[in-house]
């Protein structure tokens, strides 16, 4: 009892001290007016800011009264803010007798988007984002002027999900340049797109993006409802948030898609999904995603309907041989030895016939092994990663195999197995699989394909069971709907997607015109067109 | 999360029931038998010999590298098979696994009478495939012919079923017989089995020994030979050669064969080799009493033609036609009477009258065999020689002798 006591008494503390943190938080409303003093403003900037050394400060004489200008050094154009007083602060309007404030709001129009500001609150907001900031002698109010000017990464061809056919660029850390990115490519007024900051500390920005009209209402307000209750001290990338808002988080298997790939976005935005840029992230995350969404690469649209469909097979055959690969493996060889033929299990007997582990354990050791190389070669720099899977290659398929550790045909299924996991187009996926695989073998070693089998069934049970905002990750397999089916297993040449995806766009459903097969035009319809004009 | 773990539960109440197979066993603990020969025992009923696969032998991988004999042959005794396996026990470190045995091996011997008490023991063993091959050991013992190496396959097994099955497909004197059929030939009542028959020619103590791969020309080596007769279950006699072909080509088994005629007093002259050939056998009733008509339609090609023929004259080709027909038809002719002889009905000409007249078929079939004997068979040959191969005139017609 002490100790539930105890634990309770804890709990208690622990609600204390966030609501103390609360109290703390810096980005609560702090309605104190602005200084008539422009020192006295100053020594507040410097108070708070801790005499941060990236803050600049600028004073100047403007139609006779004293100003100061501060921005943080690195988020605003410096050059801008170098001209404006090189051009517009001369000697002349020093000099000048009117109303300063008014001359002020004119003279800084040139710069970029000016806004009056009158409480501390708005002037962290301005200064934070990268605008400057002027305080004049003798008002109670500043000016906020638009100066962002930031290095940033410019638009390169994408890294993880690279395309054929498709377009080359990608998203970057920028959200403005990513949302311009995908206005581009949608250049309708339906085109909504609404911000907001998430990160009590952060304050990062958010833009939803949706095109109104085929997205679904109900769950663009889930959406905003979900981001609302987030409260959390920072999101500093699209991973944080697709795992506070998603539907399950007991579940290997993604609830949220993502890409770099503005391409991808915009046709998830025509199917009526909501994109969700997050400032800092070259990754849009889209919602609702459905498991057959991460076996859809961007390549199977740009190629001819019958190539992507066979593709797109071998890609979930490719998925099935990642999960269940290797406990393939040790069910034929443990369990099953009469399902494989017979010349087959005795070159197997052969080279397993010296292997000290039994099958489970080999399989475990190598895909460890294997998993470890990956990772490795993953976080390494560039130049020592090509050395380590090099020796990791060796070490694998040659030694281990030469000193009688591993069986050759042990080191074949690890390799179609890794290979075969590769092909998932979204890496998310293609994690879900390396994970549930290791459960797969221990089943595997335990009941053979008995217990294969229940791991699929369970798979599939719990896929099942799984929700996207509110729509069931299976769809539309299960539940099945026929007029979905043109871009699940099978992609439609598409003048024959009709169809929007169920419930993800409500009421506007249909995509294409009537008649849209393509070919020569026929001989009399020609005739009436020609009557016609 | 209480519904999943209601679900665990009940998924993992219904494992029992499903139990057939269950148990682990690594492929390093397990003796792959890869065919079983069949004895008369001295004290016991059977003497019955295992083949087993030393896999590290005959995989030519990395780590194999086969330097001993691909197989090892272990004998045991005993008054039932089951017996036999278990006292194996004994003397293999191993697990003997049967799921990979390709071939029963049955001494004459065993055939001639306690065939029937080792075929339940086939049937009924989970493991054990009833598409495994069945053969017959002539003039040697089973054991004899299970220890025989072979040296174009490795695995002595393979060589058997793979050159039945060839044989069947390019000249027809022997088929394909599995366990199977041998147990649907025994409980019918309308049809005997039959079984292939094995030898081991040559120095048949040399078989057993790796020096016999060492040269060309193999010191003892196994033949498929003749095709055996059994009657309720026992090995009543031999047909061979022309005869066996006979009576598989009465089954429909034949695929392929040779056919030589004679041709202007030569004998052998022109042979023919069938591409496509068909056997229909039906039955017919005169006078109460069944007549069977076998109707064989035949195409070939001229293959060799060893004497002077004008092969591009059509009235030539049908003369051959015919010729072939009535060879055909002798050989078929004679494949009945040799099995009438026998008065075993291998050809399941009761199982035809069955079919046509099931009410007269149940006075008949208490002696169908008698019956069988006196049958009437007529046949029918209906032969066509469609290409001549890449030659028409043959050499021997422009030779200038």
């Amino acid at each position: 009892m002490s100790i539930l006591s105890n634990i309770l008494k804890k709990k208690q503390k622990k609600r204390q001290n966030d609501n103390f943190r609360q109290m703390q938080d810096p980005g609560k409303p702090d309605e104190l007016p602005i200084h008539r003093d422009y020192k006295d403003n100053i020594a507040r900037i410097k108070e708070e800011y801790g005499n941060s050394t990236d803050i600049s400060y600028r004073e100047f004489k403007f139609c006779g009264s004293r100003g100061i200008a501060v921005y943080i050094d690195g988020l605003a154009s410096n050059t801008l803010i170098s001209d404006f007083f090189m051009e517009t602060v001369t000697e002349e309007v020093r000099e000048m007798v009117t109303d300063s404030f008014q001359q002020m709001i004119d003279f800084t129009a040139g710069l970029g988007n000016v806004e009056s500001i009158t409480n501390w609150n708005e002037v962290h907001d301005a200064i934070l984002v990268g605008n400057t900031v002027f305080f004049l002698d003798g008002f109670q109010k500043a000016l906020s002027v638009e100066t962002k000017g930031w290095e940033k990464r410019a638009i390169s061809e994408p890294s993880t999900q690279l395309s054929i056919q498709g377009p080359k660029d990608s998203f970057t850390e920028t959200l403005r340049t990513n949302t311009a990115q995908i206005r581009r490519r949608i250049k309708s007024p339906n085109l909504w797109i609404e911000s907001m900051k998430l990160g009590t500390v952060t304050q990062t920005d958010i833009a939803i993006m949706y095109i109104k009209g085929i997205a679904n209402e109900k769950i663009i307000g889930e959406v905003k409802e979900r981001l609302n209750r987030i409260n959390i001290d920072g999101v500093q990338a699209s991973g944080f948030l697709e795992q506070l808002f998603e539907d399950q988080t007991w579940t290997p298997f993604p609830t949220t898609h993502h890409s770099e790939r503005p391409d991808v976005i915009t046709s998830h935005l025509l199917e009526g999904r909501i994109a969700l840029v997050v400032d800092g992230t070259p990754f849009v995350v889209t919602v609702p995603a459905l498991f057959i969404q991460f076996f859809q690469a961007p390549d199977d649209y740009y190629a001819r309907f019958d190539i992507s469909t066979s593709i797109r097979l071998l890609r979930i055959l490719a998925f099935f041989i990642a999960l269940i690969g290797p406990a393939a493996y040790i069910a034929g060889t443990t369990f099953h030895q009469e399902m494989i033929p017979t010349t087959m299990a005795i070159a197997i007997a052969a080279q397993r016939e010296n292997v000290p582990f039994p099958a489970f354990f080999e399989a475990l050791i190598m895909e460890v092994t294997f998993e470890i190389l990956r990772e490795a070669g993953l976080r390494l720099p560039r130049a020592v990663g090509q050395a380590v899977s090099i020796v990791g290659a060796l070490v694998i398929g040659q030694a281990a195999v030469q000193a009688g550790f591993v069986s050759p045909v042990m080191v074949i299924v690890v390799s179609i197995t890794a290979i075969a996991n590769f092909s998932t187009p979204v890496f998310t996926m293609a994690i879900a699989a390396r994970l549930i695989r290791f459960i797969m073998m221990g089943l595997a070693t335990i009941l053979g394909f008995y217990g294969i089998m229940l791991g699929i069934m369970f798979m599939t049970i719990h896929l099942c069971s799984l929700r996207s905002f509110g729509v069931p990750y299976m769809m539309p397999i299960a539940p099945f709907n026929i007029r979905n089916q043109q871009d699940v297993f099978i992609r439609f040449p598409i003048w024959a997607m009709k169809n929007r995806p169920m419930f993800i766009s409500k009421g506007n459903v249909v995509r294409t015109g009537e008649n849209q097969k393509p070919g020569p035009p026929k001989q009399d319809e020609d005739q009436s067109s020609q009557g016609d004009s | 999360m209480k519904r999943y773990l209601l679900l665990t539960i009940y998924v993992f109440f219904l494992l029992p029931s499903l139990t057939a197979c269950w148990n682990q066993k690594e492929l390093t603990d397990l003796a792959f038998v890869m065919a079983i020969g069949i004895d008369k025992g001295k004290n016991q009923k059977f003497d019955v010999s295992w083949q087993l696969v030393n896999p590290g032998n005959v995989s030519s991988g990395q780590t194999g590298g086969g330097q001993g004999l691909p197989i090892a042959v272990y004998k045991s005794s005993g008054d039932t098979i089951t017996e036999a396996a278990r006292r194996a026990t004994k003397k293999i470190s191993r697990r003997l696994y049967y799921a990979h045995t390709n071939l029963v091996v049955i001494s004459e011997g065993v055939a001639k009478t306690d065939l029937l008490d080792i075929v339940d023991a086939l049937d009924r063993d989970p493991e054990f495939r009833t598409t495994t091959e069945m053969v017959i050991a002539r003039g040697t013992s089973a054991e004899n012919l299970v220890s025989a190496l072979t040296n174009l396959d490795k695995l002595p097994v393979s060589k058997i079923t793979k050159e039945i099955k060839s044989t069947q497909n390019m000249l027809g004197e022997n088929m394909s017989v599995n366990v199977d059929d041998f147990i649907s030939g025994i409980i019918s009542s309308g049809k005997e089995p039959i079984l292939n028959g094995y030898l081991l020619m040559g120095k048949k103590e040399q078989a057993q020994k790796a020096e016999n791969l060492q040269s060309t020309k193999s010191d003892a080596y196994l033949e498929a030979n003749g095709l055996a007769i059994f009657k309720n279950g026992k090995l009543k006699g031999w047909i061979e050669n022309n005869n066996a072909r006979g009576a598989i080509w009465i089954l429909n088994k034949v695929k392929s064969t040779d056919i030589n005629v004679e041709w202007n007093g030569k004998k052998d002259a022109i042979s023919m080799a069938s591409i496509r050939t068909k056997t229909k056998v039906s039955v017919n009733f005169k006078n109460g009493k069944p007549v069977i008509h076998i109707r064989i339609e035949d195409e070939g090609w001229i293959s060799e033609a060893n004497t002077a023929i004008d092969l591009t004259n059509p009235k030539v080709i049908e003369k051959l036609d015919k010729l072939v027909e009535k060879e055909i038809k002798r050989q078929i002719v004679n494949a009945v009477k040799a099995a009438q002889k026998k008065k075993s009905d291998i050809f399941g000409f009761g199982e035809r009258v069955h079919r046509a007249d099931p009410k007269l078929w149940n006075k008949l079939k208490r002696n169908w065999n008698e019956q069988f004997a006196r049958l009437e068979v007529n046949v029918e040959v209906d032969s066509y020689i469609r290409r001549e191969g890449i030659r028409t005139i043959p050499f021997w017609s422009t030779m200038n002798k």
